[in-house]
């Protein structure tokens, strides 16, 4: 089991945004973390990446939380967020390097794969330049390659898709495959429902802070037969009725 | 992790001179230089007024020194990407934020010892103090520093015990009653005692280091740092890394609701909005009427002040001029069914508006320093209603129609 997320009270201040979620991503799996804007998603990513602190509860990553040992704990972990943000002065090479050197990977061997990652991206003639002056859609690629650069067990990524072209995409969601295949577990928090329901293994809906439910497209439909047959009528009956209690 | 420390210092340190040869111009220099030298003859004059044994004497100490441990903050030159990028190395941050620590500290106790030197005199009159009990208060001043950072530094970890990174503990409560216990009682009881807080904080380090970093506090901490820095750069140049920014100004509120919403103010809507909220334009505004009416509070004349206030208000009219086109490229503009004539009449109504302000500013200070001369009393006032009205009515529409063909 790689993610373990239990009873997870938290947030920014003193007022719990979280409210006891539970929840897990085992070895060799993608879940996916949706819900609507305001229910969770980010600041349950934020306390998993360790940026913020749990009130109660507790985030495990392969048995070790962040306070038995930060360098352990964190070193597991890849993370694209969700608005890239890269360092003004470096450019794309330097950001290669930067990873590199903060996930002690081999030199040879990284470069071997930042170049394959390079060219699926077509970002491989843009070395010298600085990401600060990309799109948004290639900085998002930036962080991507930066990410899959590394041999994490686990790829935390909020919301990849938005501005990234639709053969980005494609190719990010190959990528998720092969780690997968690898034995990573990736969580993955999107509002784009129909790409969710094809890759996800696994769906996590969050509402006002608690997960309202979880498991697999086929129990979901399973648990609310009346909802419909897509992720998307599910979520939206469920978002609706959670709106009107 | 120390050569990262290491080669952002020397990134630091280079922006820093770069703003700072801008800064020490020839005429500030100049400036400075006549500025300290009267500063030091005044201090030196006051001195010998004094007695030993004023009862605000001590009070002012404290308040200084007070002042004195406040200033410098821990440096740590972490970007907003770092929470990304150095994730994996967090647990080596450690290292790498030590190294800031303890540059950071060198670096304001060198400014502890700046205001021991310029206070000395002053405690040597006023209480009498040894030079052994001198040194001690310098000393108190350094470790209660040294503290003060060491907290500054455990409120950027993730803290089991909250009161480590306390600011009001270490920068107010302790200082205030370390030094007033050194001034007041003994000066090596507080020696002693700020030893003590400093040793104490530093060995606090082994209960937090090893725990998670706060990425907020750190990133949120720098950031400020960095502002304040370009904060005051802005005063004599344009840091590119402020441009942009945009104030709230609250309390300016009531200029704007002023505004009839009509659909022939909706230029005036939008140039009063930015002018007001948009730093660059409202600083040089503030900025250069601040330089104008102190250059104006200090020159008596009889043509001089005319001159130099109408050259004022010239420089402030002429530098809001491109401010007529921000809003050019936004989309919104040109899709509004509102004509250019509009945004013309508009633009002067704010420019009146902004002049008109000036104008009544300079007039005040230069018909107060010279009153005696009626006519510089009557000149400014005529001098100045004719410039605002020939530059708003005549030398702008030309102005922004000789510029709208060469964009």
């Amino acid at each position: 089991m790689t993610l373990q997320i239990s009873n997870l009270v938290g947030g920014y201040s003193q007022v719990p945004v979280l409210k006891d979620v539970t929840f897990d991503v085992k070895d060799g799996e993608l879940v996916g973390l949706i819900g609507l804007n305001g229910a969770g998603k980010s600041t349950t990513i934020n306390h998993i990446i360790g940026l913020l602190t749990p009130f109660k509860g507790s985030v495990k990553i392969n048995g070790v939380a962040i306070d038995d040992d930060v360098k352990k704990y964190k070193q597991q972990i890849a993370y694209i967020p969700e608005q890239p943000i890269v360092y003004k002065e470096l450019t794309l090479k330097e950001h290669l390097e930067m990873t590199m050197l903060a996930y002690n990977l081999d030199q040879n061997e990284a470069w071997k794969r930042a170049d394959k990652l390079l060219k699926t991206f077509r970002l491989e003639n843009k070395l010298n330049w600085f990401p600060d002056n990309f799109s948004k859609g290639m900085r998002q690629k930036v962080m991507i390659v930066c990410a899959f650069l590394t041999n994490a067990k686990l790829f935390i990524i909020d919301e990849p898709f938005l501005g990234l072209d639709p053969l980005a995409v494609n190719d990010l969601l190959n990528l998720i495959s092969e780690r997968k295949r690898q034995g990573a577990s990736i969580l993955m928090s999107t509002h784009v429902l129909d790409t969710a329901q094809r890759y996800c293994d696994r769906f996590v809906l969050l509402h006002d802070g608690k997960v309202r439910t979880e498991g697999t497209l086929a129990q979901l439909q399973a648990l609310f037969p009346e909802a419909g047959k897509s992720l998307n009528d599910i979520y939206l009956t469920l978002a609706r009725e959670g709106e009107a209690s | 992790m120390k050569t990262l420390f290491k080669k952002r210092l020397g990134a630091h340190l280079t922006e820093l001179t770069k703003y700072l040869r801008l800064v020490f111009n020839d005429y500030f220099v100049l400036a400075l230089v006549f500025m300290i030298g009267g500063l030091g003859y005044y201090y030196s004059n006051a001195l010998k007024q004094l007695t030993t044994g004023l009862w605000w004497a001590p009070l002012l100490i404290i308040i200084v020194l007070l002042i004195s441990v406040q200033t410098g903050r821990m440096a740590t030159l972490i970007e907003d990407p770092d929470y990304v990028f150095l994730l994996p190395k967090e647990a080596e941050l450690i290292g790498y934020l030590k190294r800031a620590f303890w540059y950071s500290t060198i670096l304001a106790a060198l400014m502890q010892l700046l205001f021991w030197i310029v206070l000395m005199p002053f405690i040597q009159v006023t209480v009498s103090a040894s030079a052994p009990q001198l040194f001690s208060l310098l000393g108190t001043i350094i470790f209660l520093k040294v503290a003060w950072m060491n907290a500054d530094f455990a409120r950027k970890y993730h803290l089991q015990h909250k009161w480590m990174g306390n600011r009001w503990l270490f920068r107010l409560i302790i200082p205030v009653v370390v030094l007033a216990i050194s001034i007041y009682v003994n000066y090596f009881i507080g020696v002693i005692l700020a030893a003590i807080v400093m040793i104490g904080g530093l060995f606090t380090q082994n209960a937090w280091k090893k725990r998670s970093v706060d990425w907020q506090t750190l990133i949120a901490d720098e950031n400020s740092r960095m502002h304040s820095i370009y904060q005051f750069f802005n005063l004599f140049t344009d840091v590119p890394s402020l441009r942009g920014s945009v104030k709230r100004r609250r309390y300016l509120d009531w200029l704007l609701h002023k505004i009839k919403l009509l659909p022939d103010n909706t230029y005036l809507y939008l140039y009063a909005h930015g002018i007001i909220r948009d730093n660059e334009m409202s600083g040089l505004y503030v900025r250069l009427t601040v330089i104008g009416t102190l250059l104006l509070v200090f020159i008596k004349g009889e043509v001089l002040p005319i001159v130099l206030c109408l050259l004022f208000l010239y420089l402030i009219g002429f530098q809001m001029i491109p401010f007529y086109f921000h809003f050019d490229d936004n989309a919104f503009v040109h899709i509004y069914p509102v004509t250019t004539e509009f945004q013309l009449k508009n633009f002067q109504r704010v420019l009146l508006m902004m002049m008109g302000t000036v104008a009544v500013i300079f007039a005040i200070a230069v018909i107060a320093v010279n009153l005696t001369t009626p006519v510089t009393v009557i000149g400014v006032l005529i001098g100045e209603a004719i410039e605002v009205g020939l530059f708003i009515f005549m030398y702008v529409p030309r102005r922004i129609k000789k510029s709208e063909f060469s964009r």
